[in-house]
């Protein structure tokens, strides 16, 4: 049965999908970050009813989902654009210009911390350290990661990305 | 042995425990903040940290076990320095707004940060800024002064069991996420309430009234609603009540409360209570002097019974009131007005099925302590939802399900949704159909127990003709689990009573009760459920369930009470209101009872009290059944007045007075005026008075005193051994009955957690919560419907339409849909109909079958 939720739901495939996720571990809890993972992709962001659908789908309380959400940075709690640019302003990056590279998205892309551009095309999060300070400054666009950046080579990448 | 050192003292305990609990018991206080008696170690806020030696940190004393030779220092001063530290950090964002927030005088951090804290901080930062939200009615949650220690959404997810709070976000951002203002599952219960250390969480009833240092009293005492009796205490100032909190680990109910017996008090204090006597006049009730009133009730009384004979005059006790008013009640009725008409609304559900136990089991066999059911490895639930009529007790369940126990639900209940193990969808009608099989199948791998030999037999029998029900989903599972159980106890809610053939399924619990050797728990609905049976208000039993056919009971009683007693069988409940529709009854007295919405067929329960010459309501409130009356009395309500109520463990204790009122009188004191003016004395100085005689002329509360009840001696079964075992030696047999009218819906009575009766509809936070009724139905109808969350609906029996809100329920596996019996004109009741189980004569629920239609 398909978990219902006014305008939003799962689809059967999703179902069976979070069912398999659930037989991999003996608590249900332990499902919840694949599932809200799932959620996200499948809606974009978490909105209250995504995870709603979450909650009923592993039988776990709502608000232990909500909680559970809100602690990690990589789900969104509102709607974002088509593409997802998580930038690093962490110490290494913010030493070699990340700040500025902040800027350079703000009046080239139109996209603000946090916000999404006019276009829907961008979307930006601020992010601490993620791992790539040799290389840096790092940002991660969608799920690709990109490194040694500077405005022109964040023009050339984002070509990519419509 | 564990030998340990703590502050240069030494310590020996036979029990591992945690250096914070050792401390304590060697009266070693050491400050703590996220730690609460009733909850699992945190260790979150370190307030508690203490030295220990050959450790190189400083140790959580909550969180810290003690081992052998340990040596501790609670107090140093790098310890202060530590803790002085954590609170400075607390208060870079708690706003520090204690002359205006309530918590002030009882905080714990104003206490904390008075004895180790800070005078001055030294953070330049802004305060973060939490907006607070005033969606909610009942709850102020002002996350600005959350210190983040988890007290609440422990308790709301450990021992409520309802986890509707969270902590929301991380680091400087965490704040506990008030969810219930987004009708998230809160339960209202307000426990989060009474362990949030500051003034994060605090109730709206009472916000800025008052300062916690100034009420005038306090009283413990213990709840009006329902039949757990929970502890709790009432603070009152210029008499009225301000709060009702529970003491920390106090009462069986140990510190909790529900959402009625914590906000549900309003009541009391309501605008709409009856301050005077009425009288009709003319046609309309008038108000009247209480010499006047008492009179003309004296008079008529008097007068029916000189020209009708005692048999024309019947009366109607009260679960709400006291044991000592409910004795008084039936004394009056049987020794002054010459009656055994006299029952109580525990006919149609509690008292039937108790009465119905206890022939064949015996006298106590429901009479298990609450805290029991927690340590039962199966429990099955029937018959009603336990977290909504008795909640107190739902808790154990659900703590009982938390330590691994399989929960077996039979019917509906909501409140065991994630606690639940098994699921059983019983048809309509066919209840005692499933249960007999479940029986059957027990018994064939069970056999014979051995003890009572007709029970054994009658089991025999029945097996012997019942087929077995193959198709009902869960059964087979449900019989391994009781087999192999090694201690099961059964929660039994009054639904299945209320079937024409309700005496099959108490029989088959019976049975269930009797093989597996189960401890059995009956929910009751209202507070003194038990003490009105045992305080005799039943037609056949004399106070402490003699039975009065037994000519030796009778025979000590008429010597106690000097006078004969009535010789003829008395009518039930229902055969009361048949015979006022007959004229066989002429007069009516009821008190604090309301028929006329309570019963099923408000119709015919109004025309028969309309066709009475008299009939009196003693009550707080203008009811149904009070609108109908010839005279209406004022009592006085609960904190009010003290007397005793017994619990449905049968545990007896004190409802006492908490405040003073010119609004009326008490039960027991209106009743002994118009005796006394009909001639039969009664004179008692005050509710003890009357407890000291009861204690007498009852052997089941033989010598039981206040004193002792207030010291907590007053545990089934008091002074002694059950005065009966299993009475009867037949199983009695029923009629035969068809039910059901094959509808695609039926209606079920609903008992909501937030309402009870329709006492709770008269406190305003109760009726904020649940401010209208609602019609649940399952997911699967409201699809075939076409209904959502939030349509309003009519629903339709042959006996009258309803309007209400549906409210989807994926709880709910069948085609019932539940409506409760609370509010004004839009009761369930009303829309139903009934036909009496010939063995337990309580009221049978027939012609169920509705339609709903969106309006
Ligand atoms: S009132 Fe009870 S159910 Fe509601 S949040 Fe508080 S503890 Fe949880
Ligand atoms: S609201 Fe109160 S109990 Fe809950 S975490 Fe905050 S301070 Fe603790
Ligand atoms: S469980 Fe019953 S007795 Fe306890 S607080 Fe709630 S209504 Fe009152
Ligand atoms: S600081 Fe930017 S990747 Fe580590
Ligand atoms: S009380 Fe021990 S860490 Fe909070």
């Amino acid at each position: 049965m398909a978990v219902r939720f006014e305008l939003i739901m799962f689809n059967e495939t999703v179902i069976n999908e979070i069912n398999g996720i659930r037989k991999k571990y003996p608590d249900r809890r332990s499902a919840l970050l694949p599932s809200l993972y799932i959620a996200q992709r499948e809606f974009g962001w978490l909105s209250l009813k995504a995870m709603s659908c979450v909650a009923k789908a592993l039988n776990l309380p709502e608000a232990d989902v909500r909680g559970t959400a809100s602690f990690y940075s990589m789900f969104k709690h509102n709607p974002v654009g088509r593409n997802v640019i998580q930038l690093c302003t962490n110490v290494s990056c913010m030493i070699l210009g990340a700040e500025k590279l902040v800027d350079f998205l703000k009046s080239k892309y139109g996209v603000h911390p946090n916000g999404t551009s006019e276009d829907g095309r961008f979307s930006l999060v601020i992010m601490e350290c993620i791992g790539a300070c040799g290389t840096a400054p790092a940002m991660l666009v969608n799920t690709d990661f990109h490194d040694e950046l500077s405005e022109s080579r964040i023009e050339e990448i984002l070509e990519k990305y419509k | 042995m564990i030998t340990l050192t703590i502050n240069n003292k030494e310590i020996s305990l036979e029990q591992p425990m945690t250096v914070l609990e050792a401390s304590r018991q060697a009266g070693i206080k050491i400050p703590t903040l996220c730690y609460f008696e009733a909850l699992k170690p945190y260790g979150g806020c370190r307030l508690c940290v203490v030295e220990v030696e050959r450790m190189p940190r400083l140790q959580t004393a909550c969180t810290l076990m003690v081992a052998d030779g340990m040596v501790i220092q609670t107090e140093s001063d790098t310890i202060s320095e530590v803790r002085r530290g954590i609170l400075e950090f607390l208060l870079i964002n708690h706003p520090l707004d204690c002359p205006y927030c309530d918590k002030a005088g009882e905080c714990e951090l104003q206490d904390l940060v008075n004895k180790y804290g800070p005078a001055v901080g030294r953070h330049k930062e802004e305060k973060r800024k939490v907006p607070e939200s005033h969606k909610d009615q009942i709850l102020a949650r002002n996350m600005e002064r959350c210190v983040a220690c988890t007290r609440c959404v422990r308790m709301c997810s450990d021992v409520q069991g309802a986890s509707a709070i969270s902590m929301m976000g991380r680091g400087n951002d965490t704040r506990m996420e008030p969810f219930s203002a987004d009708s998230f599952n809160c339960e209202y219960c307000g426990n989060c309430l009474t362990v949030c250390p500051v003034g994060a969480i605090l109730s709206r009833l009472y916000l800025h009234s008052f300062r916690p240092w100034q009420v005038d009293r306090e009283v413990d005492t213990v709840c009006s609603y329902c039949g757990v009796g929970c502890s709790l205490t009432v603070q009152v100032r210029d008499d009225s009540i301000k709060r009702v909190i529970p003491k920390e680990g106090k009462g069986l109910n140990k510190g909790l409360l529900c959402s009625r017996g914590r906000f549900g008090y309003e009541y009391i204090g309501s605008d709409d209570r009856l301050t005077t006597p009425l009288v009709r006049k003319n046609g309309k009730l008038e108000p009247a002097t209480w010499t006047e009133a008492l009179e003309i009730v004296a008079d008529k009384l008097q007068g029916i019974r000189k020209e009708s004979g005692g048999v024309s005059i019947a009366g109607i006790a009260s679960p709400r009131c006291s044991n000592e008013d409910n004795y008084l009640f039936q004394k009056f009725m049987r020794m002054t007005c010459g009656t055994n008409n006299i029952d109580s609304i525990s006919r149609t559900g509690y008292g039937a099925a108790q009465k119905y136990f206890e022939d064949l089991l015996g006298q106590g066999i429901t009479s298990n302590l609450i805290d029991g059911l927690k340590n039962s490895e199966a429990i099955v639930v029937l018959g009603g939802d336990p977290t909504s009529i008795n909640p107190i007790l739902g808790l154990s369940i659900r703590e009982a399900a938390r330590r691994g126990a399989q929960i077996a639900v039979i019917g509906n209940a909501k409140g065991l949704e994630r606690f639940k193990t098994l699921q059983i969808t019983a048809p309509v009608f066919e209840e005692a159909a499933v249960l007999e099989s479940l029986l059957a199948q027990v018994f064939a791998s069970k056999g014979e127990r051995g003890e009572h030999a007709f029970l054994d037999r009658g089991i025999a029998d029945m097996a012997a003709g019942t087929s077995t029900v193959s198709d009902v989903k869960g059964l087979d599972d449900l019989k391994k689990i009781l087999l192999e159980s090694p201690s099961t106890s059964i929660v039994f809610g009054t639904d299945l009573v209320q079937r024409s053939d309700g005496h099959r399924s108490l029989f088959a619990v019976s049975g269930l009760t009797y093989l597996l050797e189960a401890r059995l728990y009956l929910l009751s609905e209202k507070a003194n459920e038990q003490g009105v049976i045992d305080a005799g208000c039943v037609p056949d039993m004399l106070p402490g369930g003699r039975p009065l056919h037994i000519e030796d009971f009778k025979k000590k009683f008429e010597m106690l009470w000097k006078d004969s007693l009535p010789d003829f069988k008395g009518k039930t409940l229902m055969e009361i209101i048949e015979g006022a529709r007959t004229g066989d009854i002429k007069a009516l007295y009821i008190m604090g009872e309301n028929p006329v919405f309570n019963l099923p067929d408000a119709k015919y329960v109004k025309e028969a009290l309309d066709s009475l010459d008299f009939l009196v309501v003693q009550d707080i409130f203008l009811s149904e059944t009070a609108e109908l009356a010839d005279v209406v009395l004022p009592a006085l309500g609960w904190a009010e007045r003290t007397g005793t109520v017994t619990n449905l463990e049968r545990r007896i204790q004190v409802q006492k007075k908490a405040v003073e009122t010119s609004a009326g009188m008490e039960d027991w004191r209106i009743i002994s005026e118009i005796s006394g003016k009909m001639g039969y004395k009664m004179e008692y100085k005050d509710s003890e008075d009357i407890m000291d005689e009861l204690a007498q002329v009852s052997p089941l509360y033989r010598d039981l005193t206040y004193k002792e009840i207030d010291r907590g001696k007053s545990i089934w079964p008091y002074h002694g051994e059950p005065l009966r075992g299993a009475e009867i030696s037949e199983i009695p047999a029923g009629e035969e009955v068809q039910s059901g009218n094959g509808a695609d819906y039926y209606l079920a009575v609903d008992r909501p957690l937030f309402h009870s009766g329709t006492l709770s509809r008269r406190s305003p936070a109760l009726t904020k919560i649940m401010p209208e009724p609602v019609l649940r139905i399952s997911a699967a109808s409201a699809e075939k419907l076409g209904l959502t969350d939030g349509d309003r609906v009519n629903v339709t029996t042959s006996a009258g339409s309803s309007e209400t809100v549906v409210v989807v329920d994926d709880s709910i596996t069948d085609n019932r849909v539940y409506m409760g019996n609370n509010f004004k004109d839009r009761g369930a009741c009303r829309l139903l109909n009934f036909r009496l189980d010939s063995v337990t004569k309580a009221p049978g629920i027939e012609g169920c079958g509705v339609t709903i239609e969106k309006r």
